[in-house]
């Protein structure tokens, strides 16, 4: 490849004479971020008091929650404007009424979410960009101790009630509510709910059922089916409209719940007393175990000495096996992460022994099943990684979130860990614990595009979390020739704090399209947090 | 006394009924019935789980139905539970998936092994046994509609035994 000049001019000159090769135009527009790139920063900027969730993934809004977790307030963001009087008002610097946090955004609406003793889960929100619906969640307290009642998994924690809230995010108005009450869904970092065109699965991890939900282009939240005690829509209704000949004393209840509440229904329906049945989705596990294994041998003794070794010795085992998380890879099939119960609430799973499966909802079959240390897992997602990062089909930019299976430099750097690692089954399993990912976890900001900007990703990266941050800026450097420093990323104030031993974490919005980043910056006492604003001036 | 899942005592000092019962097991693995197979569930001697495949050409083919078998500790003594873990539509078994079979109750003799048990629990699926069924309504809908019976239990194959 010939030199290719990295001035900007030189580049857009470049773009009027020759046509980039087929398939790379997005690549060859997106390095123009190269040459424009946040690199101006409004250090302590005045702003309301809220906790700032994140950037939609069209850049259309900035989502905040009140302090209080009972409102939401939703910006526009907006490039600001100013008038200078001088020729060259570049070298000045920024006109205090510009540094404001209002000049770059302006508040659309506030809603309050929060009704009674619910408060809004600020590590929850899914947004669906077709629509332009938001989806937020608001809960009672945790009660940690809750007794398994009605078919509820021993030792899973309980909330009351779980409300989740679908808005139309132009102008806040609420369209449909979801109510969970006395179950449990991981909403810190929306681990239990993926959203995938406008299907919606939530995991309830106390009910071991996966709700599959729809958005219908109305705002209604249409309940489509659970999978868990049963696999098809109507096995329930099946299983009832058969059992007049089969007495049973759990069936009087179901006729004493009402229609509308679909979740208490299921929870009711499961029977509780003397019933040992394998719930729908077990059964179909365990038969898919059992039929690997038999089909596996055809030797009649040899295969039931592998039986009894691989399978009954395991079989309570498998039985106890809870779902942890889902996510959809399309919108027929669920990766489904299976686990003990002790793995599916704490935050790190890792040493718990996990299992995989792809489940097809349409045919109620499993299709995989693979223990969390397989290596043919781990090949599968080294290469294909992008199909267990599936985004809805309209949001095109996320295709280009760096990957290893889709960036090089990602790639390399993935082996390098691979290749230090002492353990190979501990770096199998450490890898493969992201597997599901987490729904809208990952920023499409091209500053994070692996193959433009190398940055360090202890720091900074795509993956939306906090990060305990240092008083050193982060420095993104061209991946790309001349490999200079392109821009640094502060977080705190401009001085550094004043303490500093106290410990900060931050986090960054990056906006998807515009040069344009909010770093916050809070210490782990109660105090305001310090916002800083990154653009290209 | 042999308690839970825990107590796997040393092969010499295992009592008459876990040595019947390893004997059996041994049996079983040289000579497994067929679409039948059969193991302890963990380490514990005393409860089994069994697979019966779906025998073709009966309602119940493609199903994979899973059981338990939990014998007691005077084992051979008295006959094992036998209990389905998949639902299944069938008038000997009982809503809660406890088999009703002659030869796991009265008609039980020392003489009969697992073995024997699990070709009797695969040959009622062929043959359900209506004049002694503990679920009426499927019996007698199994003698005065045999196709509709066997459309339903089918149905339930596909949807719980799959």
């Amino acid at each position: 490849m010939y030199y290719r000049s990295s001035n900007i001019a030189a580049r857009i000159f470049d773009r009027q004479i020759s046509t980039p090769a087929p398939g790379t135009s997005v690549h060859h527009a997106r390095r123009f971020y190269e040459n424009l790139v946040p690199s101006y920063t409004v250090y302590e900027v005045e702003c309301p008091d809220h906790s700032f969730r994140k950037f939609t993934d069209d850049g259309q809004y900035l989502i905040s929650f009140s302090r209080n977790h009972q409102e939401l307030i939703v910006y526009r963001p907006r490039w600001l404007s100013f008038s200078c009087n001088d020729d060259d008002c570049d070298k000045h610097d920024l006109p205090s009424k510009a540094r404001r946090f209002d000049s770059f955004f302006t508040q659309l609406y506030c809603v309050s979410l929060a009704s009674c003793n619910e408060l809004i889960c600020k590590d929850f929100f899914l947004y669906m960009d077709s629509n332009q619906f938001g989806l937020f969640a608001t809960s009672t307290a945790q009660i940690h101790d809750a007794p398994a009642v009605g078919g509820a998994v021993q030792g899973v924690p309980s909330i009351e009630k779980i409300t989740f809230h679908l808005l139309r995010l132009e102008d806040g108005e609420i369209l449909d509510r979801k109510v969970f009450s006395n179950d449990f869904v991981n909403l810190t970092h929306n681990m239990g709910v993926f959203l995938y065109d406008d299907l919606l699965a939530i995991v309830s991890l106390r009910y071991q059922t996966i709700h599959i939900l729809q958005i219908r282009d109305s705002g209604n939240l249409v309940h489509v089916r659970a999978i868990g005690e049963f696999c098809r829509e109507d096995d329930e209704l099946f299983l009832n409209s058969n059992a007049q000949d089969i007495s049973s004393s759990d069936k009087n209840k179901q006729h004493q719940s009402t229609e509308n509440h679909v979740e208490n229904q299921m929870h009711q329906g499961q029977p509780h007393m003397g019933n040992s049945f394998l719930s729908g989705i077990k059964q179909r596990l365990l038969s898919f175990i059992f039929q690997g294994l038999w089909n596996e041998e055809s030797d009649d003794t040899l295969r039931m000495q592998r039986l009894r070794m691989k399978f009954y010795f395991h079989f309570q085992d498998y039985v106890d096996l809870i779902i942890w998380k889902v996510q959809f890879l399309d919108r027929h099939h669920l990766l489904i992460k299976f686990g003990s119960v002790d793995g599916g609430v704490s935050r790190n799973a890792d040493h718990h022994p996990a299992f995989v499966a792809v489940y097809n909802m349409d045919t109620t079959e499993i299709v995989s099943f693979y223990q969390n240390s397989a290596d043919e897992l781990y090949l599968l997602f080294e290469k294909f990684c992008d199909h267990f990062h599936v985004t809805s089909r309209n949001s095109m930019y996320m295709n280009f979130v760096s990957s290893h299976s889709n960036n090089i430099h990602a790639l390399e750097q993935l082996r390098s860990i691979k290749d230090k690692a002492s353990n190979s089954s501990q770096f199998v399993k450490k890898m493969l614990a992201s597997l599901p990912f987490s729904c809208q976890s990952l920023s499409p900001s091209p500053y994070f595009d692996q193959s433009l900007f190398r940055f360090d990703d202890k720091l900074i990266s795509a993956t939306d979390r906090h990060r305990q941050s240092t008083d050193h800026p982060i420095k993104f450097i061209l991946r790309n020739y001349p490999h200079s420093l392109k821009f640094k990323i502060k977080p705190g104030p401009e001085a550094g704090s004043m303490d500093g031993r106290a410990k900060k974490i931050s986090s960054f919005l990056f906006h998807p399209i515009l040069p344009f980043a909010l770093s916050i910056q809070q210490t782990l006492f109660l105090q305001p947090s310090v916002v800083n604003i990154h653009f290209r001036r | 006394m042999i308690s839970g899942t825990s107590s796997w005592l040393p092969a010499t000092s295992v009592s008459a009924s876990g040595k019947r019962i390893q004997r059996e097991m041994v049996e079983l693995n040289n000579d497994p019935p067929p679409h039948c197979s059969a193991g302890p569930k963990g380490d514990n001697l005393y409860h089994w789980i069994a697979t019966i495949i779906g025998t073709p050409g009966t309602p119940y083919q493609g199903g994979i139905f899973f059981l338990d078998i939990i014998f007691p500790t005077d084992y051979p003594f008295n006959p094992p539970q036998v209990v389905f873990k998949t639902r299944i539509y069938h008038c000997n078994v009982e809503p809660d998936g406890h088999v009703s079979m002659g030869i796991l109750k009265d008609g039980w003799s020392p003489a009969l092994t697992i073995t024997k048990v699990l070709l009797a629990v695969r040959s009622l699926l062929t043959n359900p046994d209506p004049y002694n069924a503990v679920v009426p309504g499927i019996a007698h809908l199994y003698l005065g509609d045999r196709a509709k019976h066997d459309d339903i239990a089918a149905e339930w194959t596909v949807r719980f035994a799959k």
